[in-house]
């Protein structure tokens, strides 16, 4: 049983699994709370719980899947690259943009880890909260933060961001598509810019740019600190 | 082996990638995503050189995440005793970048509009 169990294949059909119940339940409910990436994460850890199957032995098809992050990350080059003339466009707002909004998340960041008086490896872990997973992922992970807290702080804050950018659109009387589009994508990544889409093509344009110039220059900044 | 070659060429770069991270001080993935955009930049690849895997790994990348996310099973313990913070952290930044980020973007849009006014308008003088 424990030599069938610890097979990479159970990992790698148990997430799949997982995954497809994700993207089933949010097509269902429709709403960005039901996000597959964090349905899949509780059923699986649900899973193992109930079972009594350890992590380790999940881990063995789990590593199989997180080698796939790096080649993901490389193609949101490509994602860019398709985005070439409207980022031609709006290069200066763009750069100016992000730059600000990101050096913003990673000051504020720092300031309430300060506050709450947490460690410094939950303010490493913390800091590129506002960014795509696989950068924020790399960041940590350069830093020395907890990897896992930090996956758990931008699935969550990409949530926030979906559920709340009409919201905060309107309080902050965003009526330029280009600015609306950044700072989703500058403040909660992918997970916002699939909610800056279905506002329209320019915002998620923008958002989807944001997602990489944001990344880019967090990595920058943690890397000059 | 269309797909097979698309995937040679981004696990290659992603190898290169790699290599370099060990002398420069940036993640792997990035310098990978970096040279991956030089090469497309710079015409040495076509976007149709690596586009079915590309947007297979693309449209699927939150899929890649799970077992990076079931490891807060054993940061469960450090994640519910600074619960309070991590709530107020993610929700307090999350707007205050929203805002930080639009209004340096208006800010700048309209700097912008106003040099390209001033110069539009000596031009027809």
């Amino acid at each position: 049983m424990n030599e069938w169990i610890s097979s990479p294949l159970f990992g790698i059909t148990l997430s799949i699994l997982a995954y497809a119940a994700g993207v089933w339940i949010q097509k269902k409910l429709r709403s960005p709370i039901a996000n597959p990436l964090l349905i899949a994460i509780v059923l699986v850890i649900a899973f193992l719980k109930l079972t009594g199957i350890s992590l380790e032995t999940y881990d063995k098809g789990g590593d199989f899947i997180s080698m796939f992050l790096a080649p993901a990350t490389a193609c949101l080059a490509l994602s860019i690259y398709r985005q070439l003339p409207v980022l031609k466009k709006n290069l200066i707002p763009v750069i100016v943009g992000t730059t600000v909004g990101s050096a913003a998340s990673m000051g504020s960041v720092w300031l309430l880890c300060k506050a709450f008086g947490l460690t410094d490896e939950m303010t490493v872990s913390l800091l590129p909260k506002s960014v795509t997973t696989p950068i924020a992922m790399g960041v940590a992970e350069q830093h020395g933060g907890i990897v896992p807290i930090t996956v758990a702080a931008v699935v969550l804050t990409g949530i926030l961001g979906a559920i709340f950018a009409p919201l905060l659109i309107r309080i902050f009387r965003v009526k330029n598509p280009i600015a609306a589009g950044l700072a989703i994508g500058t403040c909660s990544h992918a997970v916002g810019t699939s909610k800056a889409i279905e506002l329209g093509e320019v915002e998620g344009a923008m958002s989807g740019i944001a997602i990489g110039t944001a990344g880019l220059v967090t990595v920058l900044i943690a890397t000059l600190i | 082996m269309k797909i097979l070659l698309q995937i040679g060429i981004i696990f290659g770069v992603c190898f290169v990638g790699e290599g370099l991270a060990m002398l420069l001080p940036l993640p792997g993935s990035i310098i990978s995503m970096i040279l991956l955009f030089l090469l497309l930049l710079f015409r040495l690849l076509k976007p149709d050189h690596i586009a079915e895997k590309s947007d297979f790994l693309l449209k699927n990348m939150a899929f890649f995440f799970i077992p990076a996310g079931v490891a807060i099973m054993e940061s469960a313990g450090i994640l519910f005793e600074n619960l309070i913070p991590f709530l107020v952290i993610c929700v307090a930044t999350m707007v205050i970048t929203f805002a930080v980020t639009a209004f340096t973007v208006r800010l700048t849009v309209s700097l912008q509009n106003r040099i390209a006014n001033r110069k539009g308008g000596k031009h027809h003088e």
